[in-house]
């Protein structure tokens, strides 16, 4: 299988099927109902293949390049089927399994997340930790049969509806940075974790404070060697920035079609929309070239922060003018419409702040893309 | 071109670039065939030469070239009338028998015989003799651009169907890349300067104010070689038209902010950075400044109301 073939046999198998993948709630829909849509999406997809092709057949998958997953997850998105943080989560923490599980777990475990049987978490910041990711203190300390975890993370998107987490661990001396740390694949069910889902802004407990008091964790769900937890989460972030981007592209694009069909004659400048689409073109090209080149086996690094920086800025320009052309609904209105408008514009102040800042980002490209040195 | 041709054009490219500039740059792209590469393919022998010349700050004619080729004129030895400063219009406005010209030309234009001019729906080649020509210096005395007016008879035997929209295209292209060259040479300037500058009792390139200016450089310059690389892919005049803006805008944001990293020793004429400054300043202007193809591309957005399809994976 490759693109030109899955590309018109998915869109005749989503035009289809179309009733039946279709949200059951209107407008945005609560998380719960956002939650089972993309369920129900993943489950009908998988079942008909498209969910598995682009993953290795080890897992469940059906081979092929991950152009495939690129264009899975865009025409979901586009279509308004999926909404492309939560599906984000998949492409982010399955690859990490595939590479760092023990094979037989990654067997076990990766066809339930694609099949959407499961949601998976990945627990790396703390209160303490956010952008020092490498000064984290959550403890994981040797047991005869594997570990005990001790500790807290804070901003676990969906960590209320996991049953697994990826999480990083302090397992050196609390000097050790990044050389002490160890990646567990951990069971959200296990005694002694509680969940404490935060309310954010835009009316979305999306994120969690996940307490960790002495939870057994067994040897086997150690996800690469000990004390090599640092690569496992620099091995993460490339996926974040490239075929995960990829979709937050196709739904920005989408939004702003959207919003040009609705918007009033003179509420924004010809100047403003032609720039925003200009950034937005970019951001595509951009990100259509490193999604060519990871499917090309090339190994994705520092210079996918650019296509980070990219986003961010992108979505707020986008959500920015879409606040300004459809200012009565986002500032005034109280419909189910208005109400995801003013979410996904106040979810965009955030884009400059998750998946490490837009100043960390420029300090990568500073330090690593122009070899500017040390910064102090 | 295989890999080894393609380095092999750029290796002779960067040599002569570095090393002429103007008519002498035209002879020495005729000695080594660049016009043979491009006509074997336009992509390399373009964005090959078009950056080169921009981060060397050299100017050449192959301009003419380009647009002439897309024009269907191909044997090059043609200087073609380019619109007036921030327009993509054809230059020449047709009336009866007669045309009125207002655009500008390369410098070739005064060595040559015979000029094209594009009216409305008809392209003419008028002897040089019928152009009024006034050499500019202004904002960048090194490019050699010339003012052109005139008018003059307009001659019956005119190809008509002219492929203007791909002309101006080609042409956008690479202005695109001698902005992008341009861009990486300003950007270079001001890193070394960054590193080798001690303040504060350390490279100012430590300092996170000065780091994120740069970076923020290179990102103004990936995403316009980005939309670039993609004009190439799809070859449409909508393409063309958003890549040289993005190029245009990256350019002027890099030019801001390496001149602000360069600070005193960038203002004067002691240090190369006023040449590119310079340079990016007209080149924006060629062929569509950024703000004007902006706005236009916004306008016909918001006519049609929805977003074209753009990129497929």
């Amino acid at each position: 299988m490759n693109l030109s073939e899955l590309r018109p046999a998915l869109d005749r198998w989503l035009d289809d099927n179309a009733a039946a993948l279709a949200p059951q709630h209107d407008h945005r829909g609560t998380l719960d109902q956002q939650m089972a849509q993309l369920a129900k999406v993943k489950r009908m997809a998988f079942d008909a293949g498209w969910m598995r092709w682009g993953w290795p057949e080890r897992v469940g998958g059906l081979g092929g390049s991950p152009l495939l997953r690129g264009y899975l997850g865009e025409a979901l998105t586009a279509r308004d089927l999926v909404e492309p943080g939560l599906y984000s989560m998949t492409e982010v923490l399955a690859p990490t399994m595939i590479d760092f599980a023990l094979p037989e777990l990654a067997a076990a475990m990766v066809p339930r997340l694609l099949r959407g049987d499961e949601t998976w978490c990945q627990g790396f910041s703390e209160p303490g930790t956010g952008s020092n990711l490498a000064s984290l203190s959550c403890r994981a300390t040797r047991v005869a049969d594997g570990w005990r975890v001790s500790g807290q993370k804070v901003w676990t998107s969906l960590a209320q509806y996991a049953q697994r987490c990826v999480l990083l661990t302090r397992t050196g001396t609390p000097e050790s940075a990044h050389k002490g740390i160890t990646a567990l694949f951990v069971d959200m069910d296990s005694p002694g974790i509680t969940v404490r889902p935060l309310e954010t802004m835009h009316g979305v407990e999306e994120f969690s404070e996940v307490f960790f008091d002495d939870v057994a964790v067994p040897a086997d769900r150690t996800l690469g060697e000990v004390g090599q937890g640092w690569s496992v989460a620099m091995d993460l972030l490339p996926y974040e920035r490239s075929t995960a981007l990829w979709h937050r592209g196709a739904y920005l694009h989408r939004r702003l079609d959207r919003f040009l069909a609705a918007v009033p004659p003179g509420a924004v400048t010809a100047g403003e929309v032609g720039e925003v689409f200009q950034q937005l073109y970019a951001l595509r090209a951009r990100s259509r070239a490193t999604q060519h080149r990871l499917a090309a086996g090339e190994r994705l690094g520092p210079e996918t922060s650019i296509d980070k920086i990219l986003l961010a800025t992108t979505e707020q320009a986008v959500f920015d003018l879409i606040a300004d052309g459809l200012a009565g609904d986002v500032v005034l209105g109280d419909d189910p419409a208005a109400e995801r408008l003013r979410a996904e514009f106040l979810y965009s102040r955030a884009a400059t702040i998750y998946g490490g800042s837009a100043e960390i980002q420029r300090n990568i490209v500073a330090r690593r893309l122009l070899d500017l040195g040390a910064d102090r | 071109m295989d890999p080894e041709e393609r380095e092999l054009l750029a290796k002779s490219l960067a040599q002569v670039t570095a090393r002429h500039t103007g008519a002498s740059l035209d002879a020495a792209l005729g000695d080594l065939g660049w016009a043979d590469a491009h006509a074997a393919d336009p992509e390399t022998a373009v964005s090959t030469l078009f950056e080169l010349q921009g981060s060397a700050n050299a100017t050449s004619s192959a301009l003419d070239h380009v647009m002439a080729a897309a024009l269907g004129l191909g044997d090059g030895a043609m200087s073609v009338v380019l619109p007036p400063l921030g327009s993509t219009e054809p230059p020449g406005r047709v009336y009866g028998g007669s045309v009125t010209i207002a655009g500008l030309a390369l410098f070739a234009v005064a060595d040559r015989d015979w000029t094209v001019v594009v009216g409305e729906r008809a392209a003419a080649v008028l002897a040089r003799a019928t152009l009024g020509l006034r050499p500019v210096q202004g904002l960048d005395p090194g490019l050699g651009l010339v003012e052109v007016t005139a008018t003059t008879a307009w001659p019956d035997a005119q190809s008509s169907c002219v492929p203007w929209p791909e002309a101006v295209a080609a042409g956008q292209r690479a202005l695109a890349h001698e902005l992008v060259g341009a861009s990486r040479a300003m950007l270079d300037l001001a890193r070394v300067h960054a590193l080798e500058r001690i303040q504060f009792g350390r490279p100012i390139a430590a300092f996170q104010a000065v780091r994120h200016r740069l970076a923020e450089s290179l990102v103004a310059v990936e995403a316009a070689d980005a939309a670039l690389a993609a004009a190439w892919d799809d070859r449409s005049a909508f393409a063309a038209g958003v890549a040289k803006a993005l190029a245009g805008r990256g350019a002027r944001t890099v030019a801001r902010h390496s001149q602000q990293v360069l600070a005193g020793i960038g203002f004067t004429t002691e240090h190369p950075l006023h040449r590119y400054v310079r340079r990016v300043h007209v080149l924006d202007r060629l062929l569509g400044d950024s703000r004007s193809l902006t706005r236009r591309l916004g306008d016909d957005l918001l006519a049609r109301r929805s977003l074209p399809s753009i990129l497929p994976l």
